[in-house]
Parts: structure tokens; sequence; C-alpha cells
């Protein structure tokens, strides 16, 4: 008996110590590449997840299917809805950050499976705000096609393009839908594609966001793993700090055009609750 | 011997075995080779993805057909080029040439990274109206493609830094530096210019070398050129990339090598002979918004040109064809 316990603790051993190699190699790269913190005492951490559900106010938001109205009066619905989250940074009560700076996340209202992010190896403690970009930065906007991968590979959008080719960089944040108040050439699609990183040889518009919530001492630790519930207010998109007109512009696919839509789309994103 | 170096270009024969090279008039590259260095292997890829039309939605369009080498990798006889469907391009398409040497990409610059350039035309929907993933996944069901990656890279997969990048091993190779101007300036055999063509470099050097600068023939900035603008979807050119008003018009000094091969000329081809061209620049120039200051002296529009000096430009800007470049089977179709 006494020496089956022992071959077991062994195993256990064995298999614990494995892992914490694995674990090690995986914290070391994230380190280098993903992670960075000026927590002190990092030996305890836990994952955050962030989960960005997109819905009308209280209602949720079914593609073409669910209608809205704008403040301008018009009915519209949304078919496509995606956007670039990445930078994400929270802040602990005691000041200190947890940043994820190459860490590039596309949520996509089409791919549940997108809407749910994951942080690993965020320290013990207690945390006041979460902060992220919608959008990609500009160092990541000019650098080699080699550290492009994941989200920002250029080949992998399908036919759900995410990257102007044209004017190179990086769609932002995107929504397409449909209104009957709109007649382009006999069709009633609304288009807003937003990028521009600021430009490589001289200033250009820029688009990314920084959206900073506050959020209430959410609690990390060996036993709990939050999951921070954000909504973003797709009515804000039309209806921020600019009040946008479909008729008047059903097609903005330039960074200049798309300042009034990023600056409302900014303004969109609140701390629903935390789990 | 075996000590000295070999000195860099003095035989166009011997050049054809290099793949990519700095000619000793040319100013520092602005691709950065430490992330793509040329090899054979990946110019060999990089060959047949260019002459091959599975970069396209119906497998019709390869890159070679707007940019033929014949050309100088241009598309011979269309203003526009033409692609998929018989789909008609906004702009006439450039020769590709020297791109190593280049900061940035298209008529309005669009593109400044050479690895990037290839995603445009291939998911325009009026050249080859194919998705990058796509193409990606079409290479992957050939026999030959992995294994070409596979020799280029070690690895056989099929990515797409792997695609992008032996292309632009590919287009970095396409160095033309062998015209009869670049025999005169390196003072290489076959460079003695007769007087017509030396008078045409004077005029050149004073009357056009402002904008068409170094030996390049490009100073790469984006100006407007007094080309008449069609109230009837005109062509904003730098200013659809900067949304700046002073960019409205403007379009990138192309280069004049191989000048001779790649009519017609302007942004939408609209000149077909190097004839209009200088008459345009004597007198046909537009004073549209931000037109050029080296383009308008007070009241005069334009850059006054006697007959005789225009007989001489057209001497002169004929010695920047490279015959080798057009003809050197290292970048013939495989």
């Amino acid at each position: 008996m006494i020496f089956f316990f022992e071959t077991l603790e062994y195993k256990l051993e064995m298999n614990f110590s494995n892992k914490l190699y694995i674990g090690l190699i995986g914290l070391s790269s994230l380190m280098m590449s993903c992670k960075q913190t000026d927590i002190e005492n990092p030996d305890t951490t836990n994952t955050v997840k962030i989960e960005f559900d997109n819905r009308f106010a209280a209602a949720e938001l079914s593609l073409s299917n669910t209608q809205a109205i704008n403040a301008s009066g018009e009915v519209y619905t949304v078919s496509t809805l995606n956007y670039f989250v990445s930078h994400v940074v929270l802040k602990s009560e005691t000041g200190g950050t947890v940043s994820f700076p190459n860490q590039y996340f596309l949520i996509k209202e089409s791919d549940v499976g997108t809407q749910l992010i994951e942080l690993p190896e965020v320290p013990r403690g207690n945390y006041t705000q979460l902060s992220f970009n919608i959008g990609v930065d500009s160092l990541k906007s000019v650098s080699d096609v080699g550290s492009r991968t994941g989200v920002l590979d250029v080949a992998s959008y399908g036919n759900d393009n995410m990257y102007w080719s044209w004017n190179m960089g990086y769609i932002f944040f995107k929504m397409e839908g449909n209104s009957p108040d709109v007649d382009l050439k006999g069709k009633d699609k609304f288009e807003f594609h937003i990028g521009g990183f600021g430009g490589k040889e001289g200033p250009t518009p820029n688009n990314i966001k920084n959206v900073v919530l506050s959020l209430d001492h959410v609690k990390v630790s060996q036993r709990t793993s939050p999951e921070i519930h954000v909504i973003f207010d797709v009515s804000k998109v039309m209806d921020g700090g600019n009040t946008l007109k479909l008729t008047e512009s059903p097609m903005i696919h330039n960074p200049m055009v798309g300042t009034k839509v990023s600056a409302n789309y900014a303004s969109g994103f609140s701390i629903d609750h935390v789990h | 011997m075996a000590c000295k170096e070999p000195s860099v270009i003095l035989d166009p024969l011997k050049d054809r075995t290099k793949l990519y090279y700095q000619p000793d008039n040319f100013p520092n590259p602005s691709y950065d080779f430490s992330k793509n260095p040329v090899t054979e292997d990946g110019f060999k890829l990089g060959k047949k993805l260019f002459y091959d039309g599975k970069l396209s939605r119906d497998g019709t369009i390869a890159c070679a057909e707007c940019h033929g080498q014949s050309y100088a990798f241009t598309h011979h006889g269309h203003t526009l080029s033409h692609g998929i469907d018989n789909a008609i391009g906004n702009r006439n398409a450039p020769p590709i040439q020297n791109t190593a040497f280049m900061d940035s990409f298209f008529w309005d610059g669009g593109v400044f990274d050479l690895d990037f350039f290839s995603v445009a035309p291939i998911t325009n929907p009026l050249e080859m109206d194919e998705e990058l993933g796509n193409v990606l996944d079409k290479l992957k069901m050939t026999k030959e493609y992995p294994e070409l990656f596979e020799a280029a890279y070690g690895s056989s997969e099929i990515t797409t830094e792997g695609f992008l990048k032996a292309l632009s091993q590919f287009m970095n190779s396409l160095v033309s530096a062998n015209s009869k101007y670049d025999k005169y300036v390196r003072n290489e055999r076959g460079g003695d210019f007769t007087d017509s063509e030396l008078a045409g470099l004077s005029v050149f050097k004073t009357k056009c070398a402002s904008c068409h600068g170094t030996d390049l023939f490009s100073d790469g900035t984006y100006r407007n050129n007094g080309l008449q603008v069609y109230d009837r979807e005109p062509d904003n050119g730098r200013y659809n990339i900067t949304e700046n008003e002073s960019d409205k018009y403007k379009f990138k000094v192309p280069s004049l090598r191989n000048i001779g091969y790649t009519a017609p000329y302007m942004h939408d081809g609209q000149f077909l002979s190097l004839k209009q061209v200088l008459e345009h620049y004597d007198n046909g120039v537009y004073n549209t918004d931000n037109l050029d200051p080296d383009l308008i002296k007070g009241e005069i529009l334009g850059i006054a040109l006697s007959e005789e000096e225009k007989l001489g430009l057209l001497a002169f800007l004929n010695t920047l064809n490279d015959p080798t470049f057009i003809t050197n089977p290292a970048f013939a179709a495989p």
C-alpha cells in the first residue's frame, strides 16, 4: 500500500514538474513578447477573461435582424461588426500595471469564440482600471510581415477583410449593414470601415482609440479568475458625440471621415459586471 | 588574385548571374535585406509566383499580365491597365524595376513596404480579384509549391510571409542599370554619347533633374505636374492616402529608366509618345490646385523647351533604355 502511494506521489511530482517546466517556458516567452508588468511578487497569478458583448443598449444584437433607429431617424440593421482590441492594460489599486502590448484580438460579432479574450498570468491583486486600444498601433502597422501572425495575418480574413492593401494598414473597426433609408445606386447598404494609424511618411488621420474603463476592485488570486463583462453599445457608432446620417454618408472608407466614427465608438464601451 | 574582391559591375553579362546588386551609381537600397535576403531558391519561387495565374480568382491573370518583361514590366499598349474579366483599372501599371531603392509604391505611394505590395493587385477587384488566403490554399494543393517553399525557407509550409517575401525577392532582383546612360556615367565600354545625347543630358540637368533626380531618375516625391483634371471622377492621387488638401492631384515622380519601353505615359497613360510628354511640359500644363512650383513662373506655365532641346531630350531619354533588362532570360517566364 505504502509503495503504491509512493509511486503515485512520484508520478504526480513528475507530472507537476513537467507542467512547471512547460509553464516556465510559456511564461518566459510571454514575458519576452506578450506580457509586461511592474507588479512585484507575481508568484501567484491567474487568468483574467474579458467578454465583449455587442448590443443595442438593452437589446441583444442579432446580425441582420435587430432593427435600430439612429438619432437622424433612420432605421438600420447591422450585418457585420468586427474590431481589433489590443494593448490591454490592467491597473491595480496599488498603482502597478500589467499590460499585454503584443497581444491582438479580433472581436467578431459573427463568431462567439472571438468575443471572450483571455489574459494569462495576471498577478494577484485588486484591479481598478482596464484599458485597451481599438485598433492596431502604429509600430505594428509598419512592422515586418513576419511579425504579423494570427489575427494580424493579412491572408487570414477570407471575404471579411480587415486590411487595406491600397493604403496599407488594418481596418480597425468595421460595421456594415442595411437601411431602407439608404439608396446608393439602388442598394440599401452602408459600410463603415475605419482605419488609419497616423501615417509612416507624414502625419495622416489617426483612428487608434484608447478606451479606459474603471473597475470596482476586481480581485485576482489563486482561486479567483475574474471574467469582466464589457458591453459595447452599437448605437453609439452613429450617435456618440457626433450624429451620423446614413443617407449623407453610407460609405465611409477613409481615415479622415472615419475620425467622427472612431470618436463615437470609443465612447460605446462600458463595464457591465464582473464574475 | 584570390585576395582581391571582384569589382562590382563592369560586365552586364556577368551581372546576369547576380540576383540583386547595388549598381555603383545608385543610392543605398531602402529595402531591409537583413529580413529577406535574395537567395537563388527564393528568387525561383518568387518568379514562379509572378508568372502564375493562380494568384487571380479565375486563374487567368498573373502579375506578368500587366507587368511584361518586354516592356520593362509594364502593360504594353494600355492607357489604363486591364485585369480580370477585362475590367479596366484606375491607373497605368508602372514598371517593376529597382524596387529595392524605392521607399513607396504605386502612383500615390499607398504602400510603403514592398513585402505588402503584392496584396493590392491580388485583392483588387479590377485586377486579380482574389483573396490572399485562397491563393495560399491553391498553392498548398499543388505538388511543386510546397517543395519550392521547402527549398527557399527550409519548411514546406506555405505562409503569408514566405509567399510575400518570395515575390519581393523576385522584384528586388529586377535591377536595371545597364543602359547606355549607365555606361556613360560609369565610364564603361559602349557609353559614348552622341552630340545630340550630350546636348539632351545638359537640358535634362537644368530643366528636368529637379524632380527626376539621382540615377534612379526620381526624387521619390509626389507632385502635380499639371495634367488636366477631369471633373468626372477626378483622380486625387496622393490625397487619397494622406487626405491632405495640399496633396490633391499629386502623383509620385516616376523613374525615367526604360522609358522608351514603357509607353503610354503618366498615371492615366494619356500620352502615347515621349514627344507628347515633352509637348505637355512645354505648352500643355494646366494650372490646377497644388501645381508644382517648378511648373509655374509668374504667369508662365510649364517648362519652355525649344524644338532643338526637345530633340536632344528625346535622344537622351532613349539612352535610359536598358536592353539587357528586358531580354534577360533570368527574368523571363519559367
